[in-house]
């Protein structure tokens, strides 16, 4: 179908959606929303901001001081005007990923386009936490776009876009190098025909350093606006202390909860190193494909970061559209598919069994995210597996690819 | 010149100790209540003349020696110790029911232990240092869990809490530490402690009638240290106690009939000797069909007073309603209600993350008033404070409330402090709603039985009288207006602002199971070692493709070897 008639339309839908009248208590789901994304705490601290109490001096309000500055002087946050804001984030983030696609075949438009869009904009996944008003939305926009320059070559505003979304959730630094190397490189596919990196590594270096300049403007300015420099104690420190054990689909609240109070800033050190050593080995992995390694990379981001909400894997989940090429080659796609099926029926139905019903306890939804955490994990596996053996392609008859 | 100095000081020291005189006073209020309960409230007093509270300044000096007689020694060294200028603490069990009850003459109710004092700031050791010191110092003393009121519940309210005596002029300001622990309850332990400060224990005098077996099965009972510096007269120890006793329940045939006796299981056998003053004042109700017996020393104001160096011993007061057969229950309340204000506090909601803080404040009085209100909520439960919402007959009207100031919660450790004014028109309710979100809480941090929940503290409002509110919120004293007052309520001789403590709440986060930690552990690191383990894996072999012998080939070596 033509892009131009499907993108207004899906977009249009999403707007009427997001005016439909959808309970309040969405905006409180623990799944939808973490305290670093949820938007009561934003509306909570810029009440705060506005009524003269430093918001950081409590432990409520853990959003970035860029936020708190943009809804507190430029945009107030009432119901319509953030339900438009939101679905707008998501229609900007659809048409990234679009022109992600178009760049990685080098096409001014294709069949395809629309469909790309429609598994963004219609993923539940995606469109349920903007519902919510979760600030994630603005994280996957400012992922994408910064991608999507990438992908075009734009330096700086990739770098800029990358520098805002380090400042509203510090974990996606690990995107930074990928990042830098896309630069460099291309994003066209090379994956069923791998060759060595070949591009000048000493052109990074300016580039990581105008990174550098970004993120300090950045946050010296979010320093000025709040006045203080106690917002980076609550709000970058939150992703590495979890002071906040609020549940969430992921692997860090009960493991918190659960933890000896002697063993805790052990395993805290353990489980932010954790994430942070995927990095390499993906980039030089998969150094033929860069933009490969930032998908794969943001899949570890939905297993593992330490607030996770459902746009998280909705983002990854949405990108494997940019890569059909891999899909012959996924290994265990039905088995996938139904752990995901099982997580997304499991987790709201156990959350409110534990939370509001009272007739389950924790471990019914500590359950279900170790489901949950299954299913992404086989997602992530699925997806380095096949974009390994699109490589050897097709397999004479009576042979089969291992790895030695 | 040293030798001057010390022959000075030695002066001072002589002439200070000689002027220090110590008065003793007691007494005891009963009051019958329309409901047939009968309050009654102990009070000690121990005066110390002309002596001053420490200078925190001089902490890191030697402190002069203290020789008491009456005051109580253990206590004079804790106040000492910690240079702490007032100090107050209630140790109280059952709701105080404002609504049948009235004003109490001790105005600290809130259930729980509740203590609250003013330090002067110093360099030598800073106000928490001396704050921590004061409560492990008195949960000691008393043999109560005081020692927990740690900085998750401690706060400053000074807009609410105003000094009750006179803050010493130093070079350094004062400031206010506050906490509460509903959960506390007061038991004999408590009451055992509490007599030995007492000059002539409970051997003799008033302090005679302080009977754990009847105290503690009272329906409402607490005791009360206060401690205060009088400007120019001295330190003030003031030691109370006060019950709600229910005749009703200890008569056979329910009448209201009371006496010392059936109220305490003993009488006054003798005087306390080194009392300067000890009396008993009864009130009397209004209706006059009542007759006390011995007769009283003196009547005046509403008020029959024994005293004790003077009645024939021993003395057991007593009150009989010789026409009333079986004591009705009123069926409404009064046609004039005692306070000025009533409040109704509740936690709604269901869910075991969030939940609705919903309020009424009523006033009973024809005139608008303005009412101080103060939260002093542990981080186990969080405010939305952009969620508050005042409603006036059903319409909402958030200028009726002003914010004095709020200080956010920190999760696992500092509490949110909350105080605000409220504006309530005459006769009429105003009903105040706020979000609340119940945080989630780490296994360790559980107390034991945790399904039960958390005690919350109590609110506490003031209602500020017409002069009153008109006066800046952060003047040293609530002056009132008896005159307006006594217009509006004519038969209301208690003139001073009264704290009212609503009734405690009980929060119940959500638990995690707790016989999990290692099977947390072992899961989800499993979990997270699977799939780091098949990534890295998968990242570190080289791809190739083989003929399905080869890899038989490969598979077989490898079960032989």
């Amino acid at each position: 179908m033509d892009f131009e008639f499907v993108f207004p339309a899906l977009v249009a839908g999403r707007f009427l959606l997001a005016l439909a009248p959808f309970p309040g208590s969405l905006k409180h789901d623990h799944q939808l929303s973490s305290p670093l994304t949820s938007y009561p705490r934003l509306q909570e601290g810029v009440y705060l901001f506005q009524h003269g109490v430093d918001p950081y001096s409590g432990g409520l309000f853990r959003h970035s001081p860029l936020l708190l500055s943009l809804f507190s002087t430029a945009i107030p946050l009432q119901r319509h005007v953030s339900a438009f804001l939101w679905t707008a984030s998501d229609a900007v983030a659809a048409w990234a990923l679009v022109k992600i696609w178009r760049s990685r075949k080098k096409l001014q438009s294709s069949s395809r386009d629309g469909l790309i869009a429609a598994m963004y904009l219609l993923n539940p996944y995606i469109f349920f936490p903007t519902l919510a008003l979760s600030t994630s939305t603005f994280e996957n926009m400012l992922y994408l776009l910064s991608v999507m320059f990438a992908c075009q070559g734009q330096v700086s505003a990739s770098l800029l876009a990358l520098a805002f979304l380090v400042q509203l959730s510090i974990p996606s630094i690990i995107f930074l190098l990928p990042i830098t190397l896309l630069l460099i490189t291309s994003p066209i596919s090379y994956l069923a025909a791998p060759k060595l990196f070949t591009a000048d590594l000493r052109k990074t270096i300016p580039i990581l350093l105008e990174f550098l300049v970004y993120s300090t403007v950045l946050t010296f300015a979010s320093t000025l606006a709040c006045g203080s420099w106690s917002w980076v104690a609550q709000s970058w420190g939150a992703v590495f202390g979890l002071p906040d054990l609020t549940p969430n689909p992921g692997l860090w609240w009960y493991f918190f909860t659960e933890m000896f109070d002697h063993f805790r800033p052990f395993f805290l050190m353990v489980f932010s190193v954790h994430l942070l050593i995927y990095m390499l080995p993906m980039c030089i992995k998969f150094q033929h494909d860069i933009l490969y390694a930032i998908f794969l990379l943001s899949g570890v981001m939905a297993t593992f970061k330490a607030y996770p909400t459902l746009s998280d894997p909705g983002l990854f989940l949405s990108m494997m559209t940019l890569f059909p090429e891999v899909y012959p080659y996924l290994r265990h796609p039905i088995v996938t598919t139904f752990l995901h099926l099982h997580a997304a029926l499991l987790l709201p139905l156990f959350h409110h069994l534990w939370l509001s019903q009272g007739t389950g306890n924790a471990n019914f939804f500590y359950a279900s995210t170790l489901v949950f955490g299954m299913a992404n994990g086989a997602a992530l596996l699925d997806a380095i597996w096949a974009g390994l053996r699109i490589a050897i392609g097709k397999l004479p008859d009576g042979a089969e690819a291992v790895q030695e | 010149m040293n030798l001057y100095l010390v022959l000075l000081a030695a002066c001072l020291f002589v002439t200070s100790s000689h002027a220090s005189q110590e008065e003793f006073h007691e007494s005891l209020t009963l009051k019958p209540l329309q409901d047939g309960k009968v309050t009654s409230h102990f009070s000690f007093r121990t005066l110390l003349r002309g002596a001053t509270p420490r200078n925190p300044e001089t902490l890191d000096k030697e402190d002069n020696p203290q020789h008491y007689t009456l005051f109580p020694l253990t206590l004079g060294q804790i106040l000492r110790e910690y240079a702490v200028t007032e100090l107050h603490l209630t140790l109280n069990a059952g709701k105080w029911d404002y609504d049948r009850w009235g004003y109490p003459e001790e105005e600290g109710v809130g259930t729980g232990a509740e203590l609250w004092a003013w330090m002067g700031e110093s360099s030598a050791q800073s106000v928490d240092q001396r704050w921590s010191g004061l409560r492990n110092a008195l949960s000691g003393l008393f043999c109560a869990s005081i020692g927990s009121l740690d900085e998750q519940r401690t706060t400053s309210p000074d807009f609410t809490f105003q000094p009750k005596g006179y803050l010493p002029e130093w070079s350094s300001s004062h400031q206010i530490r506050h906490g509460t622990l509903p959960s506390e309850h007061v038991c004999t332990e408590n009451l055992t402690p509490f007599l030995k400060l007492l000059p002539c224990k409970s051997v003799s005098g008033i302090a005679t009638l302080l009977n754990p077996h009847k105290l503690f099965d009272a329906d409402w009972h607490g005791l009360g240290v206060h401690v205060r510096y009088l400007h120019d007269v001295g330190i003030e120890v003031r030691l109370s106690f006060q019950t709600v006793a229910d005749p009703i329940r200890y008569s056979f045939v329910g009448k209201r009939d009371w006496s010392l006796r059936s109220l305490f299981d003993r009488a006054i056998e003798r005087s306390c000797p080194v009392a300067t003053t000890s009396e008993v004042r009864l009130q009397l109700p209004a209706e006059s069909t009542a007759q006390i017996s011995p007769d009283p020393s003196s009547l005046d104001n509403g008020y029959a007073t024994f005293d004790i160096s003077k009645v024939a011993k021993p003395l057991n007061i007593a009150m009989v309603w010789p026409d009333e057969l079986k004591f009705e229950y009123p069926l409404t309340s009064t046609p004039e209600p005692l306070t000025h204000i009533s409040v109704h506090r509740t936690l709604k909601g269901y869910s075991q993350s969030r939940g609705v803080l919903s309020i009424d404040v009523t006033n009973n009085m024809p005139i608008t008033i303005q009412t101080s209100y103060l939260e002093s909520m542990p981080w186990l439960l969080q405010f939305y404070l952009h969620s508050l919402k005042l409603y006036y007959n059903g319409v909402s009207r958030d200028d009726l409330i002003s914010i004095v100031s709020y200080t956010p919660p920190v999760p696992h450790s500092r509490p949110t402090l909350l105080q605000a004014v409220l504006t309530i028109p005459g006769n009429s309710t105003l009903h105040l709603t706020l979000d609340v979100i119940k945080p989630f809480l780490r296994y360790t941090e559980h107390p034991p039985d945790a399904q039960r929940g958390w005690d919350l503290p109590p609110a506490i409002f003031i209602p500020l009288l017409p002069s009153q509110a008109s006066g800046s919120p952060n003047g040293t004293a609530m002056s009132i207006n008896g005159m307006e007052e006594n217009k509006v309520f004519p038969n209301r001789n208690r003139i001073r602002p009264h704290k009212i403590y609503t009734p405690i709440l009980l929060v119940d986060p959500a638990t995690p199971d707790f016989s999990m930690p290692y099977n947390v552990i072992i899961m989800s690191c499993t979990l997270i070692a699977l799939i780091f383990g098949s990534v890295f894996n998968l990242l570190t072999r080289k791809n190739n493709d083989l003929p399905i012998e080869r890899i038989l080939d490969i598979l077989l070596n490898k079960c032989i070897s």
